[in-house]
Order: C-alpha cells, then sequence, then structure tokens
C-alpha cells in the first residue's frame, strides 16, 4: 500500500509541474483533471470519504468543466474549417 | 421658445456644448470644412508613407545598434531568472527543513490532540446525535464556520452575476444564439444517455446530502454531485428544456430562502446556547434517518445552495444569464 | 477453492493492467485523432469490466458484487458518452481532416 500511495504523490507531483509548464492552455486542463482524480483517490486512502466525494465532483467535474466553457468563450478552441465556410457564404 | 441666433453654431458656448456632449472634439480649433476633404485624404498618404519610412529607418536603426537596450533585456531576463530560481530553491529548502522538524502525523503528544478533539470524539455522538462525527463536528459544534462558508458561495455567486450577467438587449440575443456553438445539437445518444444517468446522479446527490449524519458526505458533497448533474442535463437537452424547471424565479427563491432557513435554524441554537437554555429538540436515536435534531434539515439547507451556486456559474459563464 | 478463486481474480487484475498499457500504447502509436480515441475507449472498457470482475472474485460477497456491477454500468456509459463527445467536438472544430481521413460522407 505504501509503495501505491509514493507511486500517487510521485504522479501529483509530475501533474502539478506538467499543469504550469503546459503551452496549450487546453492539454494543462485536462492534466489538471487528472491531478484531481488522483488527488481525491488519495482523500479517500486517507479515510475522508467526504472529502474524496466532493473534490471528484467539483475540482475534476465543475471546476475543468468551468474552464473550458471560459477557453470557448475566449476563442481559446478554434474552429478551422467552420468559419471559413461560414465565410463564403 | 427662446430663439437661437442664426450664427449660433459658430459661438464658443456651443462649441463647449458639444465638446461636452462628445460630438465635437475640437474645442478651440476652426471647424473642419468640406473643401478640405481631399487635402485631408492627400495628408493621410504622406502621412502614412512617412510612417513607413519611419519606421523602415527605426528598424535599420535597430539592426545598427541593437547592442545597448536588447543586452540589458537580455542580460537583466537572465539575472531574473537566475533570481527567482534562487528564490524559490531557498523557499523549498526552508519549508522542507521545517517540515521535518514537525512532529509525527498522528501521533499522541502532538499539540493537535487536545482537550478539544477528545471531546469531540469521546462525546461528539451523544452531544449531537450524529454518527459522523464530521458532519456533527462542521455543522453543530463548528456551525458558525460552515455559515460563513455558505455566505461565501452566496457572495461568490452574485459576484460572477455582477461580471457576467447581459441585461436584456441584442447582446443577449446574440449570446442565446453562440450558445450552442461548436456543440452537437439535439444529439440523440447524448440525450438517451442523460435519460438514464441524470436521475441516478440527482438520487445519488439526494442519498449523500440525506445521510450527512450517518455516512460520509453532507450538504457540499450532495450539492455539487446535484449541480453536476444538472449541468449534465444542460448539456444534453439545451437551456430551454431546462428552464421548464429550472429558471431563474426559482433559482432566486430557492437560494435565499436555504440560506434564509439555514440562518434561522443556527441563530435558535446559538440563542439557546449563549443563554443556556434546552433547545427543546430532540435528538433522536444515533443511527436512524431521523435524528440528530437540526442538522438533518442544515444539510438540506446547504445541498440546495450548493447546487443552485454550482448551476449558476455554468449558466453564467455559457450564455450570461439563468 | 479460494486458492482457484484467488488466481482467477489475479489473472483478471493483470490482464486489465495489460489492456491498459496496450491502449496506452495505441494512444501514443497513432497519429489521428479518432485512432487514438478508438484506441483509448476500447481499451478502457474491458479493462474496466476486467478490474471489475477481479475484484468481485476477490470479497466474494453479494452486496459488494452488486455494487461494483453498478458501477461498471454507469462507467460503460460515461466512458463510451464522454469520447463519443470528444469525437464529435473534433469532428466540430477540424471537419475537413476527418472527412479525409474517414474517406469522405
Amino acid at each position: 500500500m505504501t509503495v501505491f500511495i509514493y507511486m500517487l504523490l510521485g504522479f501529483l507531483i509530475v501533474c502539478a509541474v506538467a499543469t504550469c509548464l503546459h503551452k496549450t492552455l487546453l492539454t494543462s486542463i485536462i492534466i489538471f483533471m487528472a491531478y484531481s482524480t488522483v488527488m481525491s483517490i488519495i482523500w479517500a486512502i486517507l479515510e475522508a470519504p467526504d472529502l474524496a466525494i466532493t473534490e471528484a465532483a467539483v475540482g475534476a467535474g465543475v471546476t475543468s468543466i468551468l474552464f473550458f466553457i471560459t477557453l470557448k468563450k475566449i476563442r481559446a478552441v478554434e474552429v478551422t474549417e467552420q468559419e471559413d465556410e461560414q465565410k463564403k457564404k | 421658445m427662446s430663439k437661437k441666433r442664426s450664427d449660433y453654431k459658430t459661438t464658443f458656448y456651443s462649441r463647449i456644448e458639444n465638446y461636452v456632449n462628445g460630438k465635437d472634439e475640437f474645442l478651440f480649433h476652426k471647424e473642419v470644412k468640406d473643401d478640405t476633404v481631399h487635402e485631408l485624404e492627400s495628408l493621410e498618404a504622406e502621412l502614412t508613407e512617412a510612417a513607413d519610412l519611419l519606421e523602415k529607418r527605426e528598424e535599420q536603426q535597430r539592426i545598427q545598434d541593437n547592442s545597448e537596450p536588447h543586452d540589458f533585456l537580455k542580460r537583466f531576463h537572465r539575472l531574473y531568472g537566475i533570481i527567482a530560481t534562487l528564490v524559490c530553491a531557498t523557499l523549498m529548502v526552508l519549508l522542507l527543513i521545517t517540515v521535518s522538524w514537525l512532529p509525527r502525523f498522528g501521533e499522541a503528544a502532538n499539540p493537535a490532540n487536545n482537550v478539544v478533539t477528545k471531546r469531540y470524539i469521546e462525546k461528539g455522538e451523544e452531544e449531537t446525535g450524529a454518527v459522523n462525527i464530521v458532519t456533527g463536528l462542521i455543522l453543530n459544534y463548528r456551525g458558525f464556520d460552515t455559515m460563513g462558508e455558505t455566505h461565501v458561495l452566496f457572495v461568490a455567486a452574485s459576484c460572477v452575476m455582477i461580471l457576467l450577467l447581459i441585461a436584456e438587449g441584442e447582446e443577449k440575443k446574440s449570446s442565446y444564439a453562440f450558445d450552442r456553438y461548436l456543440e452537437p445539437k439535439n444529439d440523440i445518444i447524448i440525450q438517451k444517455t442523460a435519460n438514464f444517468l441524470v436521475p441516478a446522479v440527482f438520487i445519488f446527490g439526494i442519498y449523500v446530502i440525506l445521510n450527512g449524519h450517518l455516512s460520509p458526505g453532507g450538504g457540499f458533497s450532495g450539492g455539487s454531485i446535484i449541480g453536476a448533474g444538472l449541468i449534465m442535463y444542460v448539456s444534453a437537452f439545451g437551456f430551454k428544456k431546462t428552464e421548464r424547471f429550472f429558471n431563474e424565479r426559482i433559482y432566486k427563491i430557492a437560494k435565499v430562502s436555504a440560506l434564509c432557513f439555514y440562518i434561522c435554524c443556527l441563530s435558535y441554537y446559538f440563542y439557546m446556547g449563549a443563554h443556556g437554555y434546552d433547545n427543546h429538540i430532540p435528538l433522536g436515536t444515533p443511527g436512524n434517518i431521523i435524528s440528530s435534531g437540526l442538522i438533518l434539515f442544515i444539510n438540506i439547507f446547504v445541498g440546495t445552495e450548493v447546487a443552485c451556486t454550482m448551476y449558476a456559474f455554468y449558466a453564467l459563464f455559457r450564455k450570461g444569464g439563468l | 477453492m479460494e486458492w482457484i478463486k484467488f488466481i482467477m481474480a489475479v489473472i483478471c487484475m493483470v490482464f486489465a493492467a495489460v489492456m491498459e498499457i496496450i491502449a496506452i500504447y495505441g494512444v501514443y502509436k497513432f497519429k489521428f485523432v479518432m485512432n487514438r480515441m478508438h484506441a483509448a475507449a476500447i481499451g478502457d472498457t474491458l479493462a474496466l469490466f476486467l478490474g471489475a470482475l477481479g475484484l468481485m472474485l476477490l470479497r466474494s460477497s453479494k452486496w459488494f458484487s452488486y455494487k461494483i456491477i453498478i458501477v461498471v454500468i454507469f462507467l460503460w456509459m460515461t466512458s463510451s458518452i464522454s469520447s463519443h463527445v470528444i469525437m464529435r467536438m473534433e469532428y466540430n472544430i477540424d471537419t475537413k481532416k476527418v472527412e479525409e481521413e474517414t474517406g469522405g460522407k
């Protein structure tokens, strides 16, 4: 079990660094989702299931959805083809 | 009606009035006549040519003497990087040394294991009636703290509303039209799956809220689960179908009434506790669903509040309105 | 009997882990988004089922098995649907390339 916890902690550090250093915003949000999921597993191992449920629902679910919507609003997710077609019309 | 002078437009006062109203920018200069449009165009062309020339010259100059400012900037960036790395490394080393001096996690002699913790663990179930010590702790012993957290949620939702709520008009129409941009419209696969999944998610959230004092969970976790279910329903069916059962009016009523009832429950507790009265609320047998006094109701109110906040965040971020 | 159950469970779990590794290899090997999605989704589905089967065999209690079956059904629905949504998003963003790769409409 200790080996498993150390693996999870190492994955957590890798995820945290990769979230900061990645260049694309979309990818760093997805890495942040992975971070939240691993964090919720660690909460469950530390015998705090309430926190695990909240982290899984808020950290991995709602927060990243809000990030995605923000990316859509500021047009960071670009359309290559559709806009061209709309311009032609 | 007062008579206007024939040459009113050229008087000083009218010019000031125009300037104040923002119609005319030239306060003390003569007005631009219509004949001078051509002259203006030629002037503009000359100006653009001159600007091009200037840019070219500047580029040449940059190529010629890029020694001083660029060198300085480069040196500054290098120094900045080195200093930032050093500061971060020293901070990390200091914090790690501090952590290594801390007592081991979970030892009996730790300062965290004092009278308060002992009391919570030994008499928590007896005094609050909740089997789940954590819920009894955060909703009963530390109810004031949790009330502050719920208010933080309320204020956060209000701030997002101030920032992102769009008033009625053209902008709202365009944002509603932009709403399902880049998304599958009426995708039957998602809709059929949402028909199965959304009730399951709702029931799980309600279960977590109602069993907050018996099993792990409570208002915050259950509310966020219900909020996630609402978001899934919206992304499958769109806002028009959601507004049948959850629109702005219901949002306002649910949120404000939940907060008010919550404050009523807690202030009853505080008043009775501060004056040393008996609060006349039966605790019931620990382990039953209807037990532990007001904790069950407080859980329901917190759950409503959190679910409304989650859905409001999603709707406001997505289309600027509920 | 206990030993046979244990060995079966271990075989299931190991096979699930191998499936996951193959899925990750596929995600990094393919170039086109839909191929990667296919590899990830299919590997995920089988690995999930095998892992859950191994858990059920390890702890052979009735209610635990029911819970695990519900979890498997939930995850099968959600993971396939999320793959579908990401695929739709890719199609919306880069319609031309998708049609080239899949041979037009």
